[in-house]
This record gives structure tokens, C-alpha cells and sequence, in this order.
């Protein structure tokens, strides 16, 4: 072969390049330890998802110490959740998958992106540093109205975020002279334990307990509430924890014949 | 110089060989040396590197959070 | 004397001039939905439902990436070989039964995915005529069976095409045993063996998986399955559309530039090297799907990247060629020989600026090949952006620009207006630099493509420089002078073709080489040894990934049914999503 000097010399830079190429691509990989998605996911039948362990209930789970599990499933044109609710400081596994047709999660402005494809999981993991708010959008054709699908991650600053749901049992109405509960369940979603204090306030009077809520598990509390401190009527209850409330109302009625002969409707 | 289409070359006595009127000189594969392409191919070589530098460590790695490994302590990411 | 290819072969004239036009219909058509598509994404004018928008996109995917390409590459490979081999080819209405397969392919793919368009589709085959699916046809995605069975209609034509060449070069070794193989035919060879190699996978895909499982046929599809045989065609698809353009860089432009072709020795090896690499690396489409280990996304990547190696050896080989023409033309200095090229002519500077755009494509391929940068880019308008410099520049602007030179030699007419060719193919050059320089830009910060109204409500996109609004614009800008352009290229072409016959069309010839084939081993020339090793490449690369995906997910998937996106929709959820977009 006749090859020209400059073109040799062209030659050997483009190996070059392309060596340099891969190196660099190489160096992501094991410096900053970017990882590909790949098969580790695993694979799920779509019709199975709501029988599924992880994809079963969507959402965020703490697996220990800042390490997050968030479970995600797309279909047409939407993901459950549709917002995100992380800690700073973080670190995130992402479970993704598809009820119908192909869909991405994609996190904008950043570099965590994934196919969605149905049959299969998406596992991609990314550290969360900063409080932000970045919007998601599915960017892979999945049809007519594709470009309405779209979800939010928020990433709050470490000390406003928990794990905590409560929930309250309380009755509606109570006869005057009685005692009634209030019960007050607080979930933690954390693996630590959670100390709090749980308040009821109800008419002019406001109760408190602490409690000490394990990590993935639940406390009640349970409030007595004497008629006697109350209103004839409605009174208005707040429970609060930490950031979450909720409130119902509690009628205090005379019982029937006690006062006045007209009919009420016994203890229905 | 003014330059000519190709629809004015001048078909030549034998082969595929063509002259056109704007053709001044002959030059072989000994007497030609593409230094002009040399040039302009290192040009290109060069911004393609600078290019790539700036795509891969400024655009990319800036663009964090990125996925990583799990096992894989992460380093210098921003 | 005129010895225009009309001249020499009116036979095979005619059927490469019905390919052309073939081609620029799909051209006309697809471009003008183009633009459709630019003013609506960027809000800039929307007269079409959105839901509608992807209709359009099918249409534009489909006519121009498919049609439009491999029309003039059929037409464009039989004029070389026929050129180059000095023979006609052994029988025309064999050439005319595979263009006529073709174009009933087509047609057929285009009428079902325009029906999308009608308010109710009528009902054929028990299922609504429509094909709203995109040209990657992703399962469970589904289209009309018509669609399926048109691309392959579609393709079987273009398999013939092939065989077609072969023939035509088997009658030609017979008569002469010991020539080496002309380039053009070489080049022809090469790539309709590449092109054999990975449409046997999107055939089967479509033969075993879709059309069955879209008449009703098989239950369900493996949606990992069908995509990944899509995409072990659709990589080297892309060089399918390259190289007709190549072959024309190659053996027309040194001669347009007033030169030779610098090495004929090299461009061999190029296209070896396509034919090699072409096809075992197509999961770097699929670097961010689930499924696969990133070992096999690594190895696609390293291949990859190889596949640099003969596009840059191109850029080499092309420019030295020019420049061995300028400075024949009298052209001196370092630089200074780039005056002395022949800047008026719209097929040399089509060409030359189409080479230019693939300079740059060169380089936002590069970050698309490169593995873990993918995930800054992978499906955002960046790509976008990419395939407009290759697909839509380098080959849509080099095969216009040859067609100054081709349809006055299919008609022995004179091209109607060169300054108005010449003003085309610069407005080109112009329109794609805004369009893509925009695209390019918009996908850093992530505008997704394939989006009807990428207006997000819980979000905004956060450009480092520059602002959406500005991108938007330009973009917009852009698509009306690409636009303006395609306008004026159909203008010549149609008066060319009503204009009257001319003495004055130049030879039908191809550059000569500065180093010839001479000068190459004899072992370039073995087909079969390089088929051989690139089908091993390819079962190397193939057979592991392919295996764990149906390991995985079975060949017909895990029950996976079909989703005809306009039809299955409750009209409730539309209801409610429209409110919400509104
Ligand atoms: C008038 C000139 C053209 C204009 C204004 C134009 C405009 C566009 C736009 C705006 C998109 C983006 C759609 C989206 O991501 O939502 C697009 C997609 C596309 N264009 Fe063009 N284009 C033109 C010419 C071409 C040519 C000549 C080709 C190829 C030969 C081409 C091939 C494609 C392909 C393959 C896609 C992607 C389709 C898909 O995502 O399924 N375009 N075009
Ligand atoms: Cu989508
Ligand atoms: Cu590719």
C-alpha cells in the first residue's frame, strides 16, 4: 500500500483519539463510579406489578442510615408517585417500571435518566447532596398525550424530612358525662427510632405525651377525653406530630330522656 | 481567480481523463504533498479534543447528581 | 458526441430517474411536515392537535429516513455500478420489479400511517388503519399490520436491488477475470452486504414477532426483545444512509474539485471496515435500558468508537483530494488553496458543506457513542440535533447537491438555474446551522425529543446560557429557511426535468485516483472473507446479550399485549388530561 506520510501520521492520531476515548469513558467508571443501568433490576410481568413486594405500594423507603429505596411505576401518562420527597444528603435507588408501553424516568438537569421498558426493572442509584427541586419528565414516545407525562423530586434539607404518617381514631360523639379515646397511630418510615411528642388539643385544653416510635414500626397513643371539659355541641380536635395533624370534630349530646322527651335517634 | 462549473470541462483524448481550462498544472502522487490538509485536519483534531474535555468533565460530570455504582465510594462528583 | 449516462444506458436511466423522483416526494413531503413539527414544539404556530403531532412525526421519521435515503441510494448505487462496471445491468425489468416492490412497500407504509390523520381510520383486518408508533416501531407500541408488511415489502425490494448489483457485477467478472473490482462497485458491494447482514434482524423482528402478534396471531411480544433486534438494524441503518454519500465524496468530488482521488487504497479499507463494524454495535442505542449487563453496552461502545476510524480516515482522504484539485487549479499556499476552489459550482459546495456539517456531526456522535455520557444526553434534542448534521445534512445535502449533477445526466437536460442551486444548497448549509446549533444546546439542559409540547407544568427548564425562549426561535428560524431551501431544490428539479434537451451535459465519468487500486492488496478485494468475519463480529457481539434478554423474558415475552394508543384510551382520560394541559 502507498499510503502518504501526513495520512500515516493521521492514522496513528485517530487511535489516539479513540484510545483517549475510551479512557476517558473508562475513568468515569472507575473514578466517579458512574455505572451503566444494566440487568440487575431484574424482570417483572406488568400484570403482576400490583401483587409485586417492591412495586406493590410506589414510594419512598428508607433502607438505613441516608441510603433510600424509591419505587416508581410509569404507564400512560403518569408515574406513581408522581412527586418525590427525598433527604438531602442521600443516597438513592431508583426501582422503576412500565405498566403498558416503553416510558423513561428522567430527572431534569442532572444525569440520572433511564429507559423504562415493560418486563423489565430499572435499578439506578444517585447520590442527592443538595436541597432542589427537580422536575422528572418521560421522554420516550409512549403516545397521544406523552408530552403531558411529567413528576416532580424534591430534595429537602435533611432535617425536614421523616418518614412519619399519622393516622386517628377518634368517635364522633360521645354522650355527656362519658369519657371517650382518642387514638393517635404514628408510623415511622425511618429505620431509627423517632422521639416526639404527640398533642391533642381539644376545646381550651391541649395533652401531650412523648413517645419513642422504633424504626419501622408504629405507636399509639391514646388520649381519654372527659366530657366533663367539654362543650355541649361541636368541639374541634387537632392531633399534631411533629409536622402532621389532623383534626375531626367531637359532638358532646345529651342522651335521650335525659333532658327532654323529644326523639332523638338513640345510640345509633 | 474566477472559477469555473465542471459542465465547461473539455472531454480529453483517452479514459476518465478530464482537464478543464482552469487547470494550470498536473501533480502526481510524488510531487503532491496535502500540507493544507494536514493543517486543517490538526485543527480539527485539536477542537475535538478541546471539545470533548469540556463535554465530558465541565457538562457531564457538572450535570450531577449522576447514577453510580452502589458499592463504589463516590468521588468528586459535584 | 454527448456521453451522458442517458447516453450510455437509457434503460437504466429511466428506472434510476422514477428512483429519484421516488425519493424527492418523500423528501418534499417529510420536509414540509418538518417544519410542521419545529413551529409546534417551540409554540411558535400550532394549527394541529397535538395528539396529532406524532402522526406527523411517524410521517417525517418514516418518509425521510427511510424513503427518502434509500430511494436515491438504490438509484444512486445503480448508476455507479453500471458507471463504474461499463455494462449495463443484466435486465431491466428485472431492476424494474424490485423498484416497483419498493415503492408498493412504501406506499403502503404511508397510506397506513397517514390514515392516523383521519378522524375515524377506516377498519381493515379487524384493526383501525393507523400507525401512530414512530419509525422505531417500539412494541408494545402498536401499529396496523399494513405498516409492518409495507417495510418489509419495503425492504425485500431493496434485498433485490442487491442482487441486482451482484448479478451485474458476477457478469462482469466473467468477462473480465483479473480486474480488480472498480471502487464505486466496490463500495456498492460493501455496503448492500452490510445491508444484508442487518436487516435480518428488523426482518425477523417484524416477520416473527410484530406482524404476527399485530394480526392476532401470537399473544404478546418481548418488548426488550423486538427493540434490541430493532436497534441491531438500526445502527447500521444509518450507515446505509452514509454511504451513498461516501461513495460520491469518494469518486465524484476530486473530480468536481479538479482534482483526483487521493487514495484509492484507503477508501478500500474504509469500507471494509463498514462493513465490519456496521452492525455489532448497535446496543449503544440501548446504553440506558434496563436488561442489559453493561459489559455487552461496553463492548458496543469499544466498537463504536473503531467505527470512528474510517470516518476520519474520510475526512482525510476527501479534503487532500480537494486540495490536490485546487492547487492543480492553481492554488497556493497553506490555505490559501481554498480560494482556488470552485465555489460557485452548488454541486461541489453542496458537497463540500455537507462534508463540513459531518465534521461537526463527527463530533456530537462522539459524545453519543461514548457509554456513561449518555445519561446527559440520551433521547433529549441533543440527539436530535446529531442526526440533522448526519442523516439530514451530510446525506440530504450531498444527495441534492449530486442531484445537480445526476438529473441532467438521467434527462440530457440542462439544469434550469445554477445560481438558484447554488443559493439552495447554502441555504441549507445556513438552516441547519440554527436548527442543529439550537438542538445541540437544548438538549444539554434537557429538552426531551419526540415531544409534541415540551411546556412542562411543575417545572422549567434552566439553560446555562441562553434562554428557551431564544432556542425556540432560533429553531423556528431555522426550519423556515430549511424549508425555503427544499422549495427551491424542487423548483430546479422540475423545471430541469420540463426543460429542453441539451447538447452541452458533461461526460458521465468518475475521478481518477492519484494512487490506484494497484496499490492495494488483492486481498481488499475478497468478499467473502470479509462478510465472514463480520458475521462472526456480529454473532460475538449478539449471541450473550440476546440470549439473557429471552432467558429473561421469553421470546414472546411475559404477556405483554399490544397498546393501539388511539384507540384504547378512555375519551374520560383525555378529557381530564386536556384540562390539565390547558
Ligand atoms: C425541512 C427540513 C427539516 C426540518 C424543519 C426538520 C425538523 C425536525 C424536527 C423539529 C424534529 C424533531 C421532532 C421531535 O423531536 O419532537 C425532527 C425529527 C426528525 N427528523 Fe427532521 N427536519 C428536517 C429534515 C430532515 C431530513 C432531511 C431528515 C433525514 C433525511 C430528517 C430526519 C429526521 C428524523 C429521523 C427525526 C426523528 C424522528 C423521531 O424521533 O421519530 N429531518 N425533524
Ligand atoms: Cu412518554
Ligand atoms: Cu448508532
Amino acid at each position: 500500500m502507498n499510503i502518504h506520510t501526513y495520512e500515516k501520521v493521521w492514522i496513528v492520531a485517530s487511535m489516539v483519539l479513540i484510545v483517549g476515548f475510551i479512557a476517558t469513558i473508562t475513568y468515569g467508571a472507575v473514578g466517579p463510579g458512574i455505572a451503566m443501568i444494566d440487568d440487575d433490576g431484574g424482570d417483572i410481568n406488568p400484570d403482576e406489578i400490583n401483587d409485586d413486594e417492591r412495586f406493590a405500594e410506589p414510594g419512598v423507603e428508607h433502607v438505613g442510615g441516608n441510603e433510600y429505596e424509591v419505587t416508581v411505576v410509569a404507564q400512560a401518562w403518569s408515574y406513581t408517585p408522581s412527586e418525590i420527597e427525598i433527604p438531602a444528603n442521600s443516597e438513592v435507588t431508583f426501582y422503576v417500571t412500565s405498566r403498558d408501553v416503553t416510558h423513561s424516568f428522567s430527572v431534569v438537569g442532572t444525569n440520572v435518566n433511564t429507559m423504562v421498558v415493560p418486563g423489565q426493572v430499572s435499578e439506578m442509584t444517585a447520590k442527592f447532596d443538595e436541597p432542589d427541586e427537580y422536575g422528572i419528565l418521560c421522554n420516550e414516545y409512549c403516545g397521544e398525550y406523552h408530552h403531558t407525562m411529567e413528576g416532580k423530586l424534591n430534595v429537602v434539607p435533611e432535617d425536614e424530612f421523616d418518614l412519619t404518617e399519622l393516622s386517628v381514631e377518634a368517635d364522633d360523639e360521645i354522650d355527656a358525662g362519658n369519657e371517650t379515646t382518642i387514638t393517635a397511630n404514628v408510623t415511622n418510615g425511618m429505620q431509627e427510632d423517632l422521639e416526639t411528642t404527640v398533642s391533642l388539643e381539644i376545646g381550651n385544653q391541649t395533652q401531650e405525651e412523648d413517645v419513642t416510635v422504633p424504626g419501622d414500626g408504629s405507636e399509639e397513643v391514646a388520649f381519654t377525653v372527659d366530657s366533663a371539659d367539654l362543650d355541649e355541641g361541636d368541639n374541634d380536635w387537632t392531633v399534631t406530630v411533629d409536622d402532621y395533624e389532623e383534626s375531626g370534630t367531637l359532638s358532646v349530646v345529651t342522651p335521650e330522656g335525659n333532658e327532654s322527651a323529644d326523639g332523638g335517634d338513640g345510640d345509633a | 481567480m474566477v472559477s469555473r462549473p465542471y459542465y465547461l470541462l473539455i472531454r480529453m483524448s483517452s479514459g476518465t481523463e478530464q482537464r478543464e481550462p482552469d487547470h494550470v498544472r498536473t501533480l502526481g502522487h510524488e510531487e503532491y504533498d496535502p500540507i493544507g490538509t494536514a493543517i486543517l485536519i490538526g485543527i480539527y483534531f485539536l477542537i475535538l479534543v478541546l471539545l470533548w474535555i469540556f463535554m465530558y468533565f465541565v457538562e457531564f460530570l457538572g450535570n450531577g447528581p449522576t447514577v453510580v455504582g452502589m458499592a463504589l465510594t463516590v468521588v468528586g462528583l459535584a | 458526441m454527448r456521453n451522458a449516462y442517458l447516453d450510455q444506458f437509457p434503460d437504466e436511466a429511466r428506472v434510476i430517474k422514477a428512483a429519484f423522483w421516488s425519493s424527492f416526494i418523500a423528501l418534499a413531503i417529510g420536509g414540509v411536515l418538518g417544519l410542521v413539527q419545529a413551529l409546534h414544539r417551540t409554540d411558535v404556530f400550532r394549527f394541529i392537535q397535538s395528539p396529532d403531532y406524532y402522526t406527523v412525526l411517524t410521517a417525517h421519521g418514516v418518509l425521510l429516513v427511510i424513503v427518502f435515503t434509500i430511494f436515491f441510494l438504490v438509484g444512486t448505487f445503480t448508476w455507479a455500478v453500471t458507471t463504474s462496471l461499463d455494462r449495463g445491468v443484466v435486465d431491466t425489468r428485472f431492476t424494474w420489479a424490485w423498484y416497483i416492490m419498493m415503492v408498493i412497500g412504501a406506499a403502503l407504509a404511508g397510506i397506513t400511517i397517514f390514515s392516523g390523520f383521519l378522524e375515524s381510520a377506516p377498519s381493515i383486518l379487524g384493526s383501525e388503519l393507523n400507525a401512530d408508533v414512530l419509525f422505531t416501531f417500539y412494541a408494545p407500541l402498536e401499529a396496523h399490520p399494513f405498516f409492518y408488511i409495507g417495510l418489509v415489502v419495503f425492504v425485500v425490494g431493496s434485498w433485490l436491488a442487491g442482487v441486482d448489483w451482484f448479478r451485474t457485477w458476477l457478469a462482469w467478472r466473467r468477462e473480465n477475470p483479473d480486474e480488480r473490482i472498480p471502487l464505486p462497485t466496490f463500495m456498492v458491494l460493501t455496503t448492500t452486504l452490510f445491508w444484508y447482514i442487518c436487516t435480518l434482524g428488523v426482518s425477523l423482528s417484524i416477520l416473527v414477532f410484530l406482524l404476527p402478534w399485530s394480526l392476532g396471531i401470537t399473544e404478546s411480544v418481548n418488548p426488550l426483545l423486538t427493540r434490541t433486534m430493532f436497534w441491531y438494524f438500526g445502527h447500521a441503518v444509518v450507515y446505509f444512509w452514509l454511504m451513498p454519500a461516501y461513495l460520491m465524496w469518494y469518486t465524484m468530488l476530486p473530480k468536481f474539485s479538479g482534482g483526483k482521488l487521493f487514495s484509492d487504497p484507503l477508501a478500500r479499507v474504509v469500507f471494509v471496515l463498514f462493513l465490519l463494524l456496521s452492525t455489532p454495535l448497535g446496543i449503544h442505542h440501548q446504553y440506558l435500558d434496563p436488561g442489559i449487563a453493561e459489559g455487552y453496552k461496553f463492548i458496543a461502545m469499544t466498537n463504536t468508537m473503531f467505527l470512528l476510524l474510517p470516518s476520519l480516515l474520510t475526512a482525510f482522504t476527501v479534503v487532500a483530494s480537494m486540495e490536490h484539485g485546487a492547487r492543480q487549479r492553481g492554488g497556493e499556499g497553506y490555505l490559501g488553496w481554498l480560494k482556488a476552489l470552485p465555489w460557485r459550482d452548488p454541486i461541489f459546495t453542496g458537497m463540500a458543506l455537507a462534508g463540513l456539517m459531518f465534521a461537526a456531526a463527527g463530533f456530537s456522535g462522539m459524545i453519543n457513542a461514548g457509554m456513561n455520557i449518555n445519561y446527559l444526553v440520551h433521547n433529549t434534542w441533543w440527539v436530535v440535533g446529531h442526526f440533522h448534521l448526519t442523516v439530514g445534512t451530510a446525506v440530504a445535502l450531498t444527495f441534492m447537491a449530486a442531484s445537480y449533477w445526476f438529473i441532467p445526466q438521467l434527462t440530457g437536460k440542462e439544469l434550469w438555474n445554477r445560481s438558484v442551486a447554488l443559493g439552495q444548497v447554502v441555504l441549507w448549509f445556513i438552516g441547519m446551522t440554527f436548527m442543529t446549533n439550537a438542538m445541540h444546546r437544548s438538549g444539554l439542559f434537557g429538552l426531551p425529543r419526540r415531544t409534541a409540547e415540551p411546556q412542562y407544568q411543575g417545572f422549567d427548564f434552566e439553560p446555562a446560557v441562553g434562554t428557551v425562549g431564544e432556542i425556540n426561535m432560533q429553531v423556528a428560524l431555522g426550519a423556515v429557511i430549511l424549508t425555503l431551501s427544499l422549495a427551491l431544490f424542487l423548483l430546479n428539479m422540475v423545471m430541469t426535468s420540463i426543460g429542453s434537451n441539451s447538447e452541452s451535459i458533461p461526460d458521465n465519468t468518475y475521478a481518477d485516483t492519484l494512487s490506484g487500486a494497484e496499490d492495494s492488496p488483492r486481498i481488499l478485494d475478497n468478499l467473502k472473507l470479509w462478510t465472514a468475519i463480520a458475521v462472526v463480529l456480529v454473532i460475538i457481539a449478539y449471541t450473550l446479550p440476546l440470549a439473557s434478554i429471552i432467558d429473561a423474558g421469553g421470546l414472546f415475552g411475559p404477556d405483554i399485549e399490544g397498546f393501539r394508543l388511539s384507540t384504547w384510551v378512555d375519551p374520560a382520560v383525555i378529557e381530564s388530561l386536556s384540562e390539565v394541559i390547558r
